[in-house]
């Protein structure tokens, strides 16, 4: 690329990020404003829209009792679990489907698509009886299970793992190697991305869980923070300056996890030194 | 472990996501061919079974099987007041004479039919500008991916308060000397306003798998192209677009099954209005199940879902199948 | 990721490798769930014979904290567990719950004139046996909506009813002289709405905040007021009525009202109180629920009665909670009990309201109320007790008891919201005619 054709496409980066920025950046100024003040500053606008000066944390002290705090633990808990064993169950799967050679290995790759076609929203009313009847309702257990179950997290790791050479499965099966070995030695460790992607995107379905935790009846102890947040919301009365700070810290979350990771979800096979 | 596998696959790959269907089974017919011992693969079959089963466990018990059960549910008479014996097609043909329904469809079809193509445009366009060497490019990338850290209903939260009348939309317009526009309470501009919502999430997202996918592209192609002369949109048509294929795609079906479960952006942002035109199949569905309690027609709502999905899924893996086949 | 990490370095032999690894964090993580699992199901009896009722609501956690705590001394060997549902979700969370057989439900909030519908599915307990007594205790005509076919389904718990506030500041700039409390002054709606203009004119940034702007329960009135009727008709109220004159011409006026800016568009029912708290709107007509916010912030505010049609008929709305037993609880006679006290009780009535200010049905208690009611602002409420008692003899329209009532309600809240936004009113009425149509078919 010439030098001239930088700043050009420089100016162009910098009007599309701070594009994406600022709806999250003036959620974020104005959870620095008590009540309601925030509607003040956009009409009409002023510039104390985005910087919060004269502002206070008075939001977020009165986020921060042991109700709200209690929730975004439960949904980090809850999440980490299923995280965690989701990974789990869907890198053996993904393995399974992509490297082995089996007879019916279509047919089980279409159920995986097809699990991922159906709307969980839409078929949690039968299931919330199911889980009730087994005695799962109110519990961590209840909350977490329907998250493991991501056909979306096989099918990533799966085009994954296909795109790995098989001539690195061959030398490895020639050095004697069994499967599980492959699995960990071999493939694991150039799937980092895939990896993060799908674990990001259990963490995030169970972050954002809310039509299902009301389903099954959770009782405030076990409420996740979408249910505390949106208990912020009462019948006839709004306090957005509260309800900012709640989406600030609801985001909060994520954006490091995503921050942390995102070096390992952008690094492509090309950097591992495999290629070529 | 004994029996070396000898594969003759030579056209591996190093583009990490999307596949096609054509190519998945161009590969398995290859490797189960004939010249395979059947002691090795009724091997790989019990790892295989080992591997898969407590996926599969879940995928069974926690969708598949709540799925029948929908479907079953959907042939059965609405328990509204109190019935539940057979219905045969009634629900389904109540739906198809039902104008609201129909509506419905028409409007969830369009939705897709700009959401889908335009995500995926601004995400390879955001991908090719901000893949390149700039100043503090990883900054830029860093904060276009942001929104992708938002939950869903925050972000509806957020939109909601920035169409408000006197919310930063607004208060931005007046600024740049702009008339205020209605934005979610007019039936022609709530549509592309949720759309918005909807990109600002999924944009960033998409846009770092295919910047993953055009780091993988070797750079001698391009420089082999720019020895023959070929201008900077032949490059891109000849060299980036085929290469990136794999990840178009994988963008293009996983973007789509996402899009056409919308759900929270429409109860926070317009409940389905104004007039029903954003009122999208999810949000309907949750309306007959949730709010009205027509489990049944719900559940006849969700089996069309599911059947639309799956045919436009499997359009999407053809297509883009058979163009890789060439 | 560690997990993988983890059994990278793990020496035993390959294949079991994975096989442990996905095992042994199952159970490590299985059993850290398990330390909430045991409080499941529907079983409400512990050990030492308590039972434990679960009581669903959709006000602010802690809300109904004096109540439990009063009934729970009273009543040793009863504890009750009370769950907050989001008020956007409570319908739809009791509606699936209930519909499962869900049994963890014993006691829940009941909207009244979704009774009819919620009996047809069979998801409230008959409590007739609690008829007499319910008829003795509580005020007139509060009682009405809970019975269908003659059976008693639920107790009212609290009334409502709705007054035309004012900003008298915003008023006094422009020179308007604010309506009376006297009921036989009512002003008219084209009153207030000329009053608004002035107001505007005057540097009011919104004319007339009307606060559950997309509900029924809100607007129904406009439309009665005008001899419109709840807008279902027919014996079983199962025929859409929308297109009448009444109808076409109150929304008509609410369509107005918005495209001329006296009302404003785009802004959620939630929104409207704190509005007119920060003085931005020269009239609210709401519930009296908002006077004790209004006052801890100062607020400037009057009362006065709800306004009518000048051509028309004062119509006010009414009616709030229930309460109701699920017929799947397994603990019957408890909860009937834990009802018996919170609606027919004084005490139990008024510990209902300790945390929020809205009227009891409990006759005494509402007498009690009214003292409140009265002394809560001085100089600003004195009378409004009695103007409230004035409006539930005289003025008051119950919802419509129609089965297909949630259809509707649910229905007419987007009929609303596409008026207020300018669609045709007469249009959008027929178009709701023929959805309601096709939606009441599935009841029959």
């Amino acid at each position: 690329m010439n030098a001239r054709a930088v700043a050009p496409r420089t100016a162009a980066a910098v009007l599309v990020s701070v594009l994406f920025l600022i709806p999250l950046w003036w959620v974020v100024a104005s959870s620095f404003r008590p009540r309601n003040t925030a509607f003040a500053y956009t009409s009409p606008f002023g510039w104390e829209a985005l910087i919060p000066v004269g502002g206070d944390v008075s939001n977020y002290s009165a986020l921060f009792n042991g109700y709200f705090l209690r929730a975004v633990g439960n949904s980090l808990f809850v999440a980490a679990v299923t995280v965690v064993l989701g990974l789990a169950l869907s890198v053996f799967a993904a393995f399974a489907l992509s490297v082995l050679r089996f007879r019916g290995r279509e047919l089980v790759f279409g159920l995986v698509v097809l699990s991922f076609l159906i709307p969980f929203d839409a078929i949690a009313i039968p299931m919330s009886g199911q889980f009730r009847d087994w005695g799962l309702s109110n519990s961590y257990l209840g909350l977490i299970l329907p998250g493991l179950a991501n056909g979306f997290a096989i099918f990533v790791l799966r085009q994954f793992f296909l795109g790995i050479p098989r001539e690195l499965l061959e030398a490895a099966r020639i050095d004697g190697l069994g499967w599980g070995r492959i699995l960990v030695q071999v493939y694991l460790p150039l799937c980092r991305p895939a990896l993060v992607g799908a674990g990001l995107m259990l963490f995030l379905s169970q972050w954002q869980a809310y039509v299902w935790p009301l389903l099954i009846g959770t009782d405030s102890e076990h409420h996740l923070a979408p249910i505390a947040l949106a208990n912020l919301r009462r019948q006839l009365e709004v306090d957005f300056g509260q309800i900012f700070a709640g989406s600030v810290v609801l985001t909060l979350v994520p954006g490091l996890l995503l921050l942390a990771f995102q070096r390992h979800f952008t690094e492509s096979l090309a950097a591992t030194g495999i290629k070529d | 472990m004994s029996g070396p596998v000898s594969m003759s696959d030579t056209r591996t790959s190093t583009i990490p996501a999307g596949t096609s269907a054509g190519e998945r089974r161009g590969r398995t017919r290859r490797a189960a061919g004939p010249a395979r011992p059947k002691r090795i693969r009724s091997r790989q079959l019990a790892t295989a079974l080992l591997y898969l089963s407590p996926a599969l466990l879940a995928i069974v018990f926690l969708r598949l099987a709540p799925a029948v059960s929908a479907v079953v549910a959907s042939f059965q008479e609405s328990g509204l007041t109190g019935g539940s014996g057979w219905a045969g097609l009634e629900n389904y043909r109540f739906l198809f004479g039902d104008p609201g329904f129909v509506n419905t469809i028409v409007v969830t079809v369009l939705f897709n039919l700009v959401v889908n193509p335009a995500t995926v445009v601004l995400s390879l366009g955001l991908a090719l500008l901000l893949s390149q060497r700039l100043p503090a490019a990883g900054l830029w990338r860093a904060l276009v991916f942001a929104p992708a850290a938002v939950p869903v209903a925050v972000s509806g939260v957020i939109w909601s308060v920035v169409y408000q009348p006197d919310g930063l939309a607004n208060g931005l317009l007046t600024a740049l000397g702009l008339p205020e526009q209605p934005f979610l309470t007019s039936a022609g501009q709530a549509p592309p306003s949720v759309m918005v919502t909807v990109l600002w999430v999924a944009v960033g997202y998409w846009m770092i798998f295919l910047i993953a996918g055009l780091q993988d592209i070797p750079r001698t192609y391009y420089e082999a192209a720019q020895i023959d002369g070929a201008s900077a949109w032949q490059r891109f048509r000849y060299v980036t677009l085929p290469l990136l294929r794999r990840p178009l795609a994988f963008v293009l079906v996983a973007n789509t099954v996402g899009n056409f479960l919308i759900f929270a952006p429409i109860q926070i942002l317009t409940n389905g209005g104004p007039e029903g035109a954003t009122n999208l199949i999810m949000y309907d569905i949750y309306q007959q199940a949730y709010r009205i309690g027509d489990v049944n027609l719900a559940q006849a709502e969700v089996v069309l879902l599911m059947l639309v999905m799956l045919v436009v899924v499997g359009v999407q893996f053809r297509l883009l199948g058979s163009k890789e086949g060439r | 990721m560690n997990v993988h990490e983890g059994t990278v370095r793990r020496p035993a032999a390959t294949r079991r490798a994975g096989r442990l690894a996905v095992a042994g964090v199952a159970v490590i993580a299985l059993a850290a769930c398990g330390g909430g699992t045991e409080a499941g199901g529907g079983d409400g009896e512990d050990d030492g014979g308590t039972v434990t009722l679960q009581f669903i609501h959709p006000e602010v956690a802690g809300s109904f904290d004096p109540l439990i705590e009063a009934y729970e001394a009273s009543h040793p060997g009863v504890r009750i567990e009370a769950t907050n549902v989001p008020f956007d979700q409570l319908q739809s969370t009791l509606q699936s719950r209930l519909s499962q057989g869900d049994s963890s439900i014993d006691v829940y909030t009941v909207d009244p004139s979704r009774i009819p519908g919620i009996v047809a599915r069979e998801q409230l307990l008959d409590i007739s046996d609690l008829m007499d007594q319910a008829e003795e205790a509580t005020i007139p005509s509060s009682l009405e909506p809970n019975v269908v076919d003659g059976k008693l389904w639920s107790l009212p718990i609290w009334t409502s009813e709705q007054y035309l506030y004012y900003n008298p500041t915003l008023l006094e700039q422009a020179g308007i002289t604010p309506p009376s409390k006297d009921p036989a002054q009512r002003w008219t709606w084209e009153q207030v709405v000329e009053a608004a203009r002035q107001a505007q004119a005057a540097g009011a940034e919104h004319g007339l905040l009307i606060e559950q702007i997309n509900r029924y329960y809100q607007l129904q009135p406009l439309a009665e007021s005008l001899g419109g009727g709840p807008g279902l008709s027919g014996d079983d109220l199962l025929t859409p009525d929308l297109t009448n004159d009444g109808w076409v011409r109150a929304m008509t006026w609410f369509r107005d009202i918005h495209e001329s800016g006296v009302a404003p568009r785009g802004i959620a029912p939630d929104q409207m109180g704190p509005l007119f708290a920060a003085g931005k709107a020269a009239f609210y007509v709401g519930g009296p629920w908002v006077i004790p916010g209004w006052k801890a912030e100062n607020a400037a505010f009057g009362i006065a009665p709800h306004p009518y049609f000048a051509d028309g008929e004062p119509a006010t709305p009414t009616d709030s909670w229930s309460w109701g037993i699920s017929p799947h609880s397994e603990h019957v006679e408890e909860a009937k009990e834990f009802l018996e006290w919170a609606a027919l009780t004084t005490e139990g009535s008024l510990a209902t309201i300790e945390k929020i200010f809205i009227p009891p049905t409990n006759a005494e208690a509402f007498d009690e109320y009214m003292g409140r009611l009265d002394a809560s602002v001085p100089g600003v409420t004195e009378g409004a007790g009695d103007l409230m008692l004035h409006e539930l003899e005289n003025t008051a329209v119950h919802r419509p008891p129609s089965l297909g009532y949630i259809q509707f309600e649910e229905m007419m809240v987007n009929v609303f919201e596409d008026i207020r936004n300018g669609s045709d009113p007469e249009e959008r009425l027929s178009k709701a005619e023929e959805e309601l149509e096709s939606a009441f078919s599935r009841l029959r």
